[in-house]
């Protein structure tokens, strides 16, 4: 059917391509499988519980209390009206030791969302996860805008008061990265599929249906409902 | 007609492995979300999801490249249109029992809100990819392709 050139190049080209294209299929394949493993050797930010899906724990040591675990990517804006209608109460239920409240910061809307989730873990070094927490919901920027960098991370510390050379080194050089993936790889294991994901003793809570339905997420009083009536 | 059917078959490759090439590197580097595209499904153990959404954007980009310099034309298209299948497949049950996702086809999905499915317009797309697949199945012989002659298509399943 080829009118110009019925013989085309020699099988040797042919097969040369295949085989660079099966190599970049397997090479990207490999890579990626091996990145998303869990990292039984990565360094744990402090208050971090294995047994917990890696994520940062609060009152660890309650027996007898609900269990919130809340998963959630520092970039995703739903995110941060969750964080705005329950973090007073989420606060004082810590505060107050009335539940074991479990904070899993994933990162899959881009790399920023890792850098956040870094810098969120060394901000719980210096024992401010929840100040770095609220300040950052407080002036989320855009998703994946280039606005969450290093020095803005550094600021944002700074702003919550906290200035040591160990938490800007901690943030510059991405000291929990391997974390960072292990969260992850734990919500892929817990079929964790969207954020915020918010679990009461393992149960979710029940989604918003609507703009006037709020569910369980978006009102306070429901949710702390939730939280109490198990 | 005879004529153009191997600038229809270019036109095929280059749609089909264009989209694969394009949705494949969409979603390569950010295998977390890819992953919690395909659990969203729920039909799949998530262990399995879990490997399908990170290997899954590779064989595309594999397939799409084929289809797009033009060797083992054949094997690449019947894999478009077999995945295509699948996805639809996939869809069409994720609709029917009224899960509200994103297809993540091109990036993105998991679970959206109700009011965000585009449940048909996604199944009529993979089916019009599907059949550029098979088109290309059954003529395999296409323009600026960078195998020309029929001893080299090879067929899958049986010699012409």
């Amino acid at each position: 059917m080829s009118s110009k050139s019925p013989q085309g190049p020699d099988n040797t080209t042919r097969n040369l391509v295949i085989g660079m294209v099966v190599l970049v299929v397997a090479v990207g394949a490999i890579f990626s499988v091996l990145g998303n493993k869990t990292s039984s050797s990565a360094a744990l930010p402090s208050n971090v519980s294995k047994a917990d899906g890696y994520g940062i724990v609060f009152n660890g040591d309650l027996t007898g209390v609900p269990v919130v675990d809340i998963w959630e990517d520092f970039q995703c804006p739903v995110c941060a009206r969750f964080e705005q209608t329950n973090s007073a109460y989420l606060e004082k239920i810590i505060a107050e030791k009335k539940a074991k409240v479990v904070f899993h910061t994933l990162s899959f809307l881009g790399t920023e969302s890792a850098l956040a989730a870094n810098a969120a873990a060394c901000a719980s070094d210096e024992d401010k996860f929840l100040g770095f927490h609220s300040a950052f919901y407080q002036n989320q920027p855009a998703e994946n805008s280039g606005a969450v960098t290093v020095d803005y991370l550094v600021g944002l510390g700074q702003g919550i008061g906290i200035t040591s050379d160990k938490y800007k080194s901690c943030v510059a050089n991405l000291d929990y990265k391997d974390w960072v993936n292990n969260v992850a790889s734990s919500g892929a294991e817990k079929n964790i599929n969207s954020t915020p994901t918010v679990l009461v003793n393992g149960k979710e809570i029940q989604r918003a249906t609507s703009a006037t339905d709020l569910g369980q997420y978006f009102d306070p009083a429901a949710f702390a409902q939730a939280v109490e009536g198990n | 007609m005879k004529k153009a059917l191997p600038w229809i078959g270019l036109l095929a490759r280059l749609i089909l492995g264009g989209v694969l090439l394009v949705a494949g590197y969409l979603k390569a580097f950010t295998p977390d979300k890819s992953m919690m595209a395909v659990r969203a499904y729920e039909i799949l153990p998530i262990w399995l999801a879990n490997v399908l959404g990170i290997i899954l954007p590779w064989l595309e980009i594999g397939a799409g490249l084929l289809l797009i310099i033009g060797v083992g034309i054949r094997y690449a298209a019947i894999f478009g249109s077999a995945i295509m299948v699948l996805f639809i497949i996939a869809i069409a049950q994720a609709w029917a029992r009224g899960l509200s996702i994103d297809c993540g086809c091109f990036g993105g999905g998991g679970t959206v809100d109700p009011s965000k499915t585009r449940y048909l317009e996604e199944i009529l797309r993979d089916t019009g990819l599907a059949l550029l697949g098979l088109y290309l199945l059954r003529y395999p012989v296409t323009k600026f392709a960078l195998e020309k002659n029929r001893s080299q298509i090879r067929t899958p399943s049986q010699g012409e």
